[in-house]
């Protein structure tokens, strides 16, 4: 496997895409494969689209509800931010059926989100906003007989986005303890939240084919299948995420490991031969990415060069698989060359989809890693180990912590806090904004540097001590002791980055999660946002039980003429 | 009202920041009240017992005040286990050997029963741990294997006078062990009452089903201590989220 030094930076982290492995492609996968079922007891809209709907799930372990309430929201009010407090659709995943009294109580609860209370038979909370762009041009056009112009749906890819999707045990919800010993269905990372996201898509489509239908019974046509398939969620994620990332690093690292793990196992594969066939689906692979970024529309100039950079790369891969893949077959090239020339010449996304596209390419040695991407988070001090010996852990495993000069200001230029408005963390400028005092403690680097040097000077004074013995004397250590004690086992650690750093960039944390959710065209807004979607080009419940085209990454423009 | 474990966790977290823990303090805090009061040790009124306290005070920690590398005194100085547990029991767990245990006394501190999270850690990384105190008129000894996940929960009357501040702990590589080379310590009187670990078990298993029951007042308490490590909100805070 690659060493941490190389994929744990994170401008890496940041450039990865999703793969196999992602969240959004094992709950596809799984859907599809099971065949399950959903069916829709409640359909209560009224002519303007407002109202209740309650879809039924029928997965392979267990009966789950999917509650949705629609609002009239003043589009002057729509905000995607945690901190607003009105959305067009707010919904609840919910273990079992609903009865009357359970779907009162939510929607008393489920339209105040944060301000409003559900209980442990509730999984998932998430709310949506409409696309001011397309939404009411696609019901227009379906109003008046016609499908939607792709070129409009492509340029933004989505008819609603999500602003959040809650789980975990948050305001009152089942714990994720509970779901993944209780639920077999969604006993994976986020398997519950991506579900929620997933039958969003089916019901901004199927709201946009009622509405049609009301306002032009007899003209209106339904959304076309390929047209649909194309359509997926919008998703805006800001820095409430980071912070996530921060405080589950063995999470992280499983996740990583494991995508890891498939790349090591491809590579290996790779030198018992080359199939011609194989050569073939991975110049397909390409192919489909360089169209698939030519298609992205967005503002972030250094989003928009590193999508012409990985197309330009790419089309030299091709060219090169073009010219050398008739003897490639034969002469016993394996992967890790092609890796490591692209780690050589190429843009660091351009390697990260290359990997993402070999992974693809070998399902059968990758997709059981699905079953490891979750462990506990839990930090326990190694109170017998010498210090001495600590110290020596610390400047292996941490030596990018040690190697930052905290004492250049710029090192230490920003801080992290939560606002008291929703909690939402945010990013201060240090001696500047409010609330250093309140700090969150996301910079790891300077607080390994801390105690890396206390504990250099208490082992001077005190040799021959053990940890516990400098907890006992450094009580504030104990945190970051029993991370960097926990850490060190791990294969890849903590993120190598200083986070305290005037430059950081936190979008990086954000796209390296967003990767691992599974989602594509990656849209920076700033350095603390990026809007991107989810499952587009997935499949439909339509196709659930039919045989699976697990090829939708990279989603691409359908070929349609309207008709 | 009820709450989630997660949610819980996650309050308390920010909680006990407000008062000024450090990290690896909070976390240890927080785990030590959620067990409890999961696993029916009434978790929240120690906490509400503690907090008169921790509310007042800066966090103070214990000092090693004797310590020959298989004994140790740790002075509490008036702190709460919530602060001192965790040092204790991993003095503990760093003296114990393959064959041989250690003991030590943490004097003057308070909120003993959140010991027993602690003792419940340490098993889990193959430690035994045997813990004795008085509480009222009664003494409380709670005895965990190596390898074990929930405790042995026992009383018993009182044969001899214990400081009613105080707090003795064994550590061993098996229980059987620990009792036979602290036994001089390990002296009761009669048994009054033993807590089934199948109710401890009942207990975890229905609040993961249905959530934690917590007072109103309480979880109110927790809400303002939060507010502490929050920041004011400004137009100019706000650009620092993305705006």
């Amino acid at each position: 496997m690659r060493p941490a030094s190389q994929v744990m930076q994170l401008d890496r982290l940041g450039s990865f895409h999703q793969t196999r492995l992602s969240f959004m492609r094992t709950l596809v996968r799984r859907m599809v494969t099971e065949n399950w079922q959903i069916s829709t007891p409640i359909f209560d809209l009224d002519d303007q689209g407002y109202g209740t709907v309650v879809y039924q799930v029928e997965a392979k372990y267990g009966t789950f509800s999917y509650v949705l309430f629609s609002h009239y929201l003043d589009p002057e009010c729509r905000n995607d931010r945690v901190i607003a407090d009105q959305w067009d659709l707010t919904m609840a995943l919910c273990e079992g059926t609903v009865d009357a009294e359970q779907l009162e109580y939510l929607r008393d609860n489920v339209p105040k989100q944060e301000a409003g209370r559900v209980d442990s038979r509730v999984m998932v909370l998430s709310r949506a906003n409409r696309s001011a762009r397309t939404f009411e041009y696609v019901v227009n056009e379906l109003t008046n007989g016609r499908q939607p112009n792709i070129d409009v749906i492509a340029e933004v890819g989505y008819l609603y986005r999500t602003t959040a999707a809650y789980g975990s045990g948050k305001l009152g919800m089942a714990d994720w303890e509970k779901v993944w010993t209780k639920h077999r269905d969604f006993a994976r990372p986020f398997a519950a939240e991506m579900f929620t996201c997933y039958i969003l898509r089916h019901f901004s489509m199927e709201q946009a084919d009622y509405l049609a239908s009301k306002r032009a019974p007899k003209i209106a046509v339904k959304l076309d299948e390929s047209i649909k398939r194309y359509i997926g969620i919008g998703n805006s994620t800001g820095l409430g995420m980071a912070p996530f990332l921060i405080n589950h690093p063995l999470l992280i690292n499983q996740w990583v490991e494991m995508r890891e793990t498939a790349l090591a196992r491809v590579v290996a594969a790779s030198e018992s031969g080359l199939q011609k066939e194989t050569l073939v689906r991975l110049d397909l692979g390409a192919k489909r990415v360089i169209q698939h970024l030519s298609e992205i529309v967005t503002g972030d100039e250094r989003q928009h060069k590193s999508n012409l950079t990985v197309q330009k790369e790419l089309h030299l891969l091709r060219l090169w698989l073009e010219e050398a893949g008739p003897e490639l077959a034969s002469n016993q090239f394996v992967w890790g060359t092609l890796i490591e020339y692209a780690e050589q010449h190429w843009h660091v996304e351009t390697q990260e989809v290359i990997n993402t596209l070999l992974i693809e390419l070998y399902p059968e040695l990758v997709d059981e890693l699905e079953e490891r991407m979750w462990v506990e988070e839990c930090y326990d001090v190694t109170p017998e180990m010498s210090v001495s010996d600590m110290i020596s852990v610390i400047e292996d495993k941490y030596d990018w912590a040690l190697a930052i000069d905290f004492s250049k200001q710029e090192s230490s230029g920003v801080f992290w806090y939560r606002s008291e408005e929703k909690m939402e963390p945010r990013l201060g400028q240090t001696d500047i904004d409010l609330g250093m005092e309140k700090e969150m403690p996301l910079g790891i680097g300077r607080r390994v540097r801390d105690c890396y040097d206390q504990m250099c000077s208490y082992n001077l004074a005190q040799p021959n001590q053990n940890v516990a013995h400098f907890i006992i004397k450094n009580p504030t250590r104990s945190g970051i002791v029993a991370r960097m004690q926990t850490m060190a086992k791990s294969h890849y650690g903590d993120i190598r980055e200083n986070l305290l750093h005037t430059d950081v960039l936190p979008i990086h944390l954000l796209r390296c999660k967003l990767s691992f959710f599974g989602v594509s065209k990656f849209d920076p807004r700033s350095r603390l946002w990026v809007r991107n979607t989810m499952f587009q080009g997935a499949p439909l419940i339509d196709d659930f039980g039919k045989p699976l085209c697990d090829d939708w990454q990279f989603p691409i423009k359908p070929i349609f003429t309207a008709g | 009202m009820k709450v989630s474990k997660n949610e819980l966790k996650a309050s308390l977290h920010k909680a006990f920041e407000g008062l000024g823990f450090h990290s690896g303090d909070y976390h240890n805090a927080a785990d030590m009240v959620i067990w409890l009061e999961t696993h029916g040790f009434y978790g929240f009124d120690r906490l509400l017992a503690a907090l008169s306290y921790l509310n007042t005070t800066a966090p103070v920690h214990a000092d090693l005040s004797q310590d020959d590398g298989y004994n140790f005194v740790l002075d509490g100085k008036g702190t709460s286990i919530l602060l001192c547990g965790s040092e204790a029991v991993d003095l503990l767990r760093a003296a114990s050997k393959a064959d041989s245990g250690a003991g030590l006394e943490l004097i003057n501190c308070y909120n003993r029963t959140f010991i027993i999270q602690r003792l419940v850690k340490a098993a889990e990384s193959n430690v035994a741990c045997v813990a004795y105190w008085r509480q009222l008129d009664y003494c409380v000894k709670v005895s965990v294997e190596a390898g074990d996940f929930l405790p042995e929960y026992k009383t018993f009357s009182l044969i001899e006078e214990f400081d009613t501040q105080s707090l003795r702990i064994f550590s061993g590589p098996s229980v059987g062990i620990i009792e036979n080379q602290f036994k001089q310590y390990l002296k009761f009187g009669s048994l009054i009452d033993t807590y089934e670990s199948v109710k401890m078990e009942d207990c975890y298993r229905n609040s993961l089903e249905h959530g934690v029951e917590i007072d109103e007042a309480l979880w109110k308490t927790l809400d303002d201590l939060v507010a502490r490590v929050l920041v004011e909100s400004t137009e100019l805070s706000r650009a620092g989220a993305g705006d």
